[in-house]
């Protein structure tokens, strides 16, 4: 079908299709007033039975862990399909050889002094803070998978810095490959000592530590965070590679050739 | 049987998929084989394992051992009866049939054919096993992730990224849609296990209920490639490679229908008693159209890969009947049947993966007369036979079992369209294996690009390829035989439909009750019928290639037959913006139709 008739036919759709999301959310209880069990039942043991504070991340890492297990194995997964559809093919690169000899070759402007200050300055502290995210999940908000987006903007800051054989050196590709394979792999490893303590997958087997929470309390919690932050860590690194590796090498050329 | 067995069907091929990626710079290919097959095989083993012991007693596990409190689940279960593990034993079996045939498909196939294939197949065990509607679309979404990155394996290829595109938007929107309604409900009863959710809905008819089931129900739908939401399917069959459309075709499609099933028993049956007629009627509805649309497009395609693929959309047409009817005798045809043409499938999908490694085409009139592997020729010939219904295939016994349950339902006109799509895609299977194997009908020479490569030298067909194919074939074929599989699948049929046992099962732990039934006769006349109707599509396939009929044929492609299928062709545009307008159409359709009754 033409452009025309295919906006003709979806508008409508689209508003009955509306229509019927509105009707169905209007069955929703109203906020403050939803009552579901979940939460209350949740509050009332993860202190008790689980010496953590951060519910959300006993959610996360135990109560449904399972879950989440699987949602790391589709970052894992779709990780590996980008850097798959992202991979050079023979012709391409030539391609940019080609463009290299060419006058109308892209030039890369360099960063100002303020955008590399900034950023080299952010580096550091956001290395920092990466890593305290990750391993206090269980008692504040936190937890792995936003402490490994964090430590992921590290690379990038040098990045954007144009320091670009540093950037080489602190995020080759091998280290994402092993810091998310080690990840999901630690993940999986620590569900199975479950198994091979003779209880359930993900079951704990660490000892709790002190009932009033702190850092090295919370049994396997705090483990998994940390197996969920390089997961994290490594995957982002690995496709932020896989999306700036053409225009680095291009870059890292004409920088040689400026010398 | 030891209950810690029960998550090692997905436990292990993660594993050893995150070991594969680990090692990938030191590991060779023919490492990775083993490593995949062994995974691939302990998972098959292993849920075989938990079929077996699921069938006194449906199983329950809870994940890090969170028993649910006073009826409230507070982790995730695996809820696994018998149909649900031979699901998964099935997806392992045609995973390790598929990685056995790609060992020699592939010139090199990289580690991560390996690593995608092993996740592909964890999540797939996972979506058979679970109990929990989350937990259900977590392993959906995995599913799809590596689905996507195996359907745009050949990056080289245009046709292979724009396929891929397809696929994933359109199931991606399966999937918002399957989390829209999730999360409705949820928000109606707090609960994500799915017999806690069956148990609170309770008998709760409003709009919320009845959309959210639309909106899952349409998802899983996208995924099980049902008129409307088909389109995506031919294009991502048509370029993934083929070990991966082995279980794209065998399992994969299956599974969404699998879910539709699940989560109307498990969770709405109670809330939706009144709807159940507005509801038959748009299964069967909906499976009629999907039967006969895949079947004439089946017929029309010269592509093998397409080809196959339309038959599969006809197929699940006859399914989605089969789950219309809801009667237990009728799933039991409906299970009998899925098993029966997933084996089928995947095995015809490596008759053209042979084709492909031979000859480097799939078009059927390039190559006319030029194969004349007699293993290959088994593989056309059977397959094409099994999918038209011959005895003593276990596609057979489904069509048997469904014909029944429809006449005792009162819808005597569904065998006839069974009988049209077996019939249609039998005979184009056969058609392209007669024209293929025998010389028979128009040919064309190959295309001069490809004939500089040294397809005519490739020598013998390896039996690495043949022999999956023809031992999945030979399953196929005596699996229905015996009386107390056909009794068996019909006693679990009902287990699963039976939710009020399941629901005290999950959350209580009370044990299930033990069905007992016996299954219908198979009539003489219903095997007469079937040979018949394997009889009418092979010459049908004869019909469209011989020379005699030729003046007949012409005059055919003048008349409006010919008319109409050009429309429906043209409805298959390879444009994803137009299968997206058929996918909210479809969802609009679903949703408008239960809430008329309202």
């Amino acid at each position: 079908m033409s452009r025309r008739v295919r906006i003709f036919l979806f508008l409508p759709l689209a508003a009955a299709f509306l229509i019927l999301l509105l009707a169905a959310m209007e069955g929703i209880p109203a906020i403050g007033h939803y009552r579901g069990p979940y939460g209350d039942v949740l509050n009332a043991i993860t202190v008790k039975e689980r010496h953590t504070t951060g519910v959300v991340s006993a959610v996360n890492f135990d109560y449904r862990g399972f879950d989440t297990l699987g949602e790391e194995s589709i970052l894992f997964v779709s990780v590996i399909g980008a850097t798959l559809l992202l991979r050079q093919r023979p012709d391409e690169i030539k391609d940019t050889n080609e463009s290299e000899q060419d006058e109308g070759a892209r030039k890369v402007p360099e960063p100002s002094d303020a955008v590399r200050l900034l950023s080299l300055a952010l580096a550091a502290p956001a290395v920092l803070f990466g890593i305290y995210v990750v391993t206090h999940g269980q008692l504040t908000p936190g937890g792995g998978f936003q402490g490994g987006v964090v430590l992921a903007t590290v690379p990038l800051l040098v990045y954007v810095a144009g320091d670009l054989e540093i950037f080489k050196k602190v995020a080759p590709a091998m280290l994402g490959e092993l810091a998310e394979s080690a990840g999901v792999g630690g993940y999986i490893l620590i569900g199975v000592a479950g198994l091979i303590w003779g209880k359930s997958f993900l079951e704990n087997v660490v000892p709790l530590g002190p009932a009033d929470p702190k850092v090295y309390s919370g049994g396997t919690i705090p483990l998994i965070s940390l197996a969920t932050g390089m997961a994290v860590a490594g995957g982002f690194v690995l496709l932020l590679i896989s999306f700036l590796e053409e225009t680095l090498e291009l870059r890292l050329k004409t920088k040689r050739r400026g010398k | 049987m030891d209950l810690r067995l029960v998550t090692l069907p997905v436990i292990v091929p993660l594993f050893a998929a995150v070991l594969l990626a680990a090692l990938r710079a030191i590991c060779n290919s023919r490492a990775a084989d083993g490593i995949a097959l062994i995974a691939a095989g302990s998972s098959t083993v292993f849920s075989g394992i938990i079929l077996s012991a699921s069938r006194h007693q449906t199983i329950v596990y809870w994940l890090g051992n969170w028993q649910p409190r006073n009826g409230i689940a507070i982790g995730i279960c695996f809820a696994v009866d018998p149909i649900g593990a031979g699901l998964a034993t099935l997806c392992g079996g045609l995973t390790v049939a598929a990685l056995i045939f790609s060992c020699k498909y592939f010139d090199r196939a990289g580690t991560l054919f390996h690593v995608l294939m092993l996740v592909f197949l964890a999540a797939m065990s996972g979506f058979c096993l679970t109990g929990d509607a989350f937990n259900m679309f977590v392993f959906f979404e995995l599913m799809s992730a590596s689905a996507f990155a195996l359907c745009a394996y050949k990056t080289e290829e245009r046709e292979a990224l724009q396929g891929a595109a397809n696929f994933a938007v359109t199931n991606t929107i399966g999937a918002f849609l399957v989390l829209d309604g999730i999360a409705l409900i949820y928000a109606r009863t707090g609960a994500l296990n799915l017999a806690q959710i069956g148990r609170t809905l309770g008998a709760s008819r409003d709009a919320l209920t009845l959309i959210a089931f639309a909106l899952i129900t349409s998802g899983f739908l996208i995924k099980g490639a049902v008129v409307p939401f088909h389109l995506w399917l031919s294009d991502a069959h048509a370029v993934a490679p083929t070990p991966v459309c082995v279980l794209f075709s065998g399992v994969m499609v299956e599974l969404g229908l699998y879910a539709v099933v699940r989560f109307y028993w498990t969770v709405f049956s109670r809330a939706l008693p009144d709807s159940t007629p507005a509801l038959q009627w748009l299964f069967i509805l909906f499976g009629t159209a999907t039967a006969v649309v895949g079947g004439v497009m089946c017929f029309a395609q010269h592509h093998l890969k397409r080809l196959l693929a339309f038959s599969t959309i006809s197929h699940m047409g006859i399914l989605l009947m089969g789950i219309g009817m809801m009667t237990p005798q009728a799933m039991s045809g409906v299970w009998t049947y899925l098993a029966g043409h997933s084996l089928v499938k995947a095995a015809l999908f490596m008759g053209a993966g042979i084709l492909v490694h031979q000859f480097r085409t799939v078009d059927e009139v390039a190559l006319k007369g030029r194969c004349h592997s007699w293993a290959a020729g088994l593989i056309f010939a059977g397959g094409g036979l099994a999918l038209a219904g011959l005895p003593p295939f276990a596609t057979f016994f489904g069509t048997a079992m469904l014909e029944d349950a429809a006449k005792r339902s009162g819808y005597g006109w569904a065998p006839a369209v069974i009988m049209l799509a077996g019939i249609l895609t039998g005979g184009a299977v056969l058609r392209s294996g007669m024209r293929i194997f025998l010389g028979i009908g128009r040919g064309r020479p190959l295309p001069s690009s490809e004939s500089h490569d040294d397809s005519e030298k490739r020598g013998p067909v390896s039996p690495v390829m043949t022999i999956p194919a023809l031992a999945l074939l030979a399953i196929a074929l005596c699996i229905g035989v015996p009386r107390s599989f056909r009794d068996g699948i019909l006693r679990y049929a009902a287990t699963l439909q039976d939710s009020g046992a399941y629901a005290s099962r999950v959350l209580e732990g009370t044990p299930t009750p033990v069905q007992t039934s016996t299954s219908a006769d198979i009539e003489v006349a219903t095997i007469i019928r079937s040979c018949s109707s394997a009889l009418i599509a092979a010459a049908l396939g004869w019909f469209a290639l011989a020379g005699r009929f030729r003046g007949f044929r012409r005059s055919l492609a003048a008349s409006p037959v010919q008319a109409m299928v050009n429309g429906l062709r043209s409805l298959h545009s390879g444009v994803v913006g137009d299968y997206v307008v058929w996918i909210v159409a479809g969802v609009v359709a679903v949703g408008v139709a239960l809430m008329v009754q309202l």
